[in-house]
């Protein structure tokens, strides 16, 4: 893409409060006044799937011990996350690990778009927490059947395998354990709604994620002080 | 089947259809992955297959409510089905059971919880979306009682929507006792603290509640159900002598 070439799913953009309840732009002042006096070691930021994997028992049992925060806002797309984080969300804290997961929310952006605005996330992150580093998750599969969603969420996947692992300190996880089953439906019982994950969807996935932190943790120890 | 005309009350609309909350409508598929219409062809299976003696139907305050232990605690064991689906208004739950939720099925208790998502609706549209579905419930399952469970507060301090939802719970508090078979539950006490505020320690997004926010609900709205569950007709008819 040109310089010329603006790319909205890049553009750091608040989410707008149509709703009339100010949800939030009060979310995002909550996770930097908690984050005052707390001193994690990896924090999660992205959307609805990262937002409620705290509301689940594997929360507290895989992620909890990791003194880890979660920035997930539903419905979130690269460029929200990109405002707060611009808006110095993670202004207090300095973390040895970021996990990335957004990008389905960005609806109306092509793959290539939705990769561009994940890039300029992992970019932003390294300026700000040189110290951290960053995991991006892939995008998962949606909806019962195939459906074009499925292709651009899989085509971006592609382009974040191919160009994440040139950046410094960033790794790119498909953690997907096999949604898609051979006849090309997604069970409810991995995705209530097609989309986010219950509560035994998220107990399929999480497992690689949290092997490869333990990992990324161990070798922060083994490189010393 | 449709009944026939009903005698509006005065200070409703005079015809039901003018009021955009209480007609029947299907969710577009914007996004593109159809996950609406899935999940409403997924429910309609499950009457097929299934026998509740339960019934739960409305946004995401019921879908989520399955997601959570205290689903399989309080109401699995109660033979529950669970047709919530996150972001839906009151037309298109009335959709939905106009369109097969309500077939194939006879639960002996319907709870309704749907209202905070209609947006484009005005306190009364809401409350007159939600007594529509109570009075479609009433003609597809008559030997059902139905639960309505209040609007909750949201937000992380006070705010129009809190004034909107608290109105739609007073008019059902006044309109709900007119129709048949139905009680108004109210759950919205509890959340907002004296300054004002609500926890995120009870609605995570200042909407959505975590397990500890249902706990507060649920309790109340077990025992509602097991009490309306066990009320057989000769009960109900020495109560009523």
């Amino acid at each position: 893409m040109s310089d010329g070439d603006k790319n909205p799913a890049s553009t750091p953009t608040p989410l707008a409060d149509v709703q009339g309840d100010g949800r939030w732009l009060a979310l995002h002042h909550r996770f930097i006044a908690d984050s005052k006096d707390k001193e994690p070691e990896v924090v999660f930021i992205g959307d609805a799937l990262v937002q409620l994997l705290q509301q689940f028992e594997i929360w507290r049992e895989l992620f909890s011990p990791l003194h880890a925060l979660n920035f997930g806002l539903g419905g979130d797309g690269t460029q929200h996350v990109l405002w707060r984080l611009q808006q110095g969300e993670m202004q207090h804290i300095r973390p040895k690990i970021v996990v990335v997961w957004v990008g389905t929310n960005n609806h109306g952006h092509t793959a290539e778009q939705v990769a561009g605005g994940i890039e300029a996330i992992v970019r932003l992150l390294q300026q700000q927490q040189p110290q951290a580093r960053v995991v991006v998750l892939g995008l998962l599969p949606r909806g019962q059947g195939p459906n074009p969603l499925r292709e651009r969420n899989r085509q971006v996947n592609e382009l974040l395998q191919a160009r994440l692992p040139r950046l410094p300190n960033t790794c790119f996880l498909d953690a997907d354990p096999g949604f898609v089953h051979s006849d090309g439906a997604i069970s409810h019982h991995d995705m209530y709604d097609y989309l986010h994950l219950s509560r035994h969807g998220y107990a399929r996935l999480c497992p690689r994620l949290h092997a490869l932190l333990l990992r990324l943790l161990g070798e922060c120890q083994g490189a010393g002080p | 089947m449709e009944t026939r005309g009903e005698p509006q009350p005065a200070n409703r609309m005079s015809k039901g259809d003018s009021n955009p909350a209480a007609v029947p409508h299907a969710a577009e598929d914007t996004q593109g992955d159809d996950r609406w219409m899935s999940q409403h062809n997924r429910f309609v299976l499950d009457c097929k297959d299934k026998e509740p003696d339960v019934l739960f139907v409305g946004d995401s305050m019921v879908q989520l409510l399955q997601q959570y232990e205290i689903w399989r605690e309080l109401f699995s064991p109660l033979h529950a089905l669970n047709f919530g689906i996150g972001g839906d208004t009151t037309a298109h739950v009335l959709w939905r059971l106009k369109n097969g939720e309500l077939e194939n099925i006879k639960p002996k208790v319907i709870v309704v919880w749907v209202g905070t998502n209609n947006h484009e609706n005005t306190a009364e549209e809401v409350a007159g979306g939600i007594e529509a579905i109570v009075r479609l419930i009433n003609t597809r399952q008559p030997q059902a009682k139905v639960i309505v469970l209040s609007l909750l507060p949201r937000g992380e301090k006070p705010n129009p929507l809190r004034q909107k939802n608290a109105k739609v719970n007073q008019l059902l508090k006044a309109s709900l006792p007119k129709l048949a078979s139905v009680q108004l539950l109210d759950v919205s006490g509890g959340f907002v603290h004296s300054d004002g505020a609500i926890s995120c320690h009870d609605m995570f997004d200042f909407l959505h509640l975590t397990g500890g926010g249902y706990a507060k609900i649920c309790k109340a709205l077990h025992e509602l159900i097991m009490q309306l569950l066990e009320e057989t007709p000769e009960e109900k008819q020495a109560a009523l002598a």
